[in-house]
């Protein structure tokens, strides 16, 4: 644990406790999407499910990457993430990215990958929120994951039809924003 | 519709295995079956029992995320 890192941001008035709870709840809610996001992806076949099959793949690896990015935070601030891989899925910061049950509706599938980033989107406004001007680095890292998090809305919210995006998919490296901490 | 005071509302705080009832604008919703709502606590930060009516005003959503559950009741003064 960084000891001057943790009682700096409980000086600054947060409850590091409930801001550690979150952090590993947003981590189980990342790893858990990763996974999940694998099923989604092979999937996606066909036709209509072909054209989104790369930026779902896109989407899942920056999930992974979070998960990578939260952890080195969690430690410093002296949490721990869960013994128990079940456990780790049954904390989840957002719902399971369950496969529809006609795993051959795209549209269905893209629902359920929107609706994972819209939970993932309100998650890290809410740890931003709590630690602006008061825990630099846990905002800095939350903020980096939002505007990637956006991002993946985006994405999934055009190929819905629910207007542009005005965004492009990622060309070559991922994680723009999110890079610098996994370095 | 069933009517509830603060005090009978806050009995429904989702631990254990107690249903997790909210209340917003003075209607009381269910929310036991939520993924979001596990053990009664939403977020870490807000508590199954009460009235959330404040609460929601800094969230980072609205109130038009209750309507996936469904109301129940009716919060009394």
């Amino acid at each position: 644990m960084a000891q001057v890192a943790r009682q700096v941001v409980e000086k600054a008035g947060i409850n590091v406790d409930e801001l550690l709870e979150l952090l590993v709840k947003n981590a189980s809610a990342e790893l858990t999407t990763f996974y999940y996001y694998t099923i989604l992806r092979v999937n996606l076949i066909g036709l209509q499910g072909e054209g989104i099959k790369e930026i779902a793949e896109t989407a899942r690896i920056e999930d992974r990457n979070h998960f990578e990015a939260l952890v080195p935070r969690i430690y410093e601030l002296g949490g721990k993430l869960p013994d128990d891989m079940k456990e780790f899925h049954d904390i989840s910061a957002c719902p399971p990215a369950n496969l529809p049950k006609d795993k051959h509706d795209v549209m269905g599938i893209l629902k359920v990958l929107v609706g994972a980033e819209r939970c993932a989107v309100r998650g890290y406004t809410q740890i931003c929120n709590m630690t602006a001007g008061k825990d630099h680095r846990t905002y800095d890292l939350a903020l980096a994951i939002l505007n990637e998090e956006i991002e993946h809305e985006s994405w999934f919210s055009e190929f819905l039809g629910e207007g542009p995006s005005g965004h492009f998919l990622r060309r070559g490296e991922t994680s723009p924003f999110v890079s610098k901490f996994l370095k | 519709m069933k009517k509830f005071n603060k005090n009978e509302l806050a009995y429904f705080d989702g631990k254990d295995g107690r249903p997790a009832y909210i209340a917003y604008e003075g209607k009381v919703y269910d929310v036991s079956t939520s993924f979001l709502w596990k053990g009664g606590k939403h977020w870490v930060l807000h508590q199954a029992g009460r009235d959330l009516t404040e609460e929601i005003e800094r969230a980072p959503h609205g109130p038009d995320l209750l309507a996936r559950v469904k109301q129940i009741g009716i919060l009394q003064e």
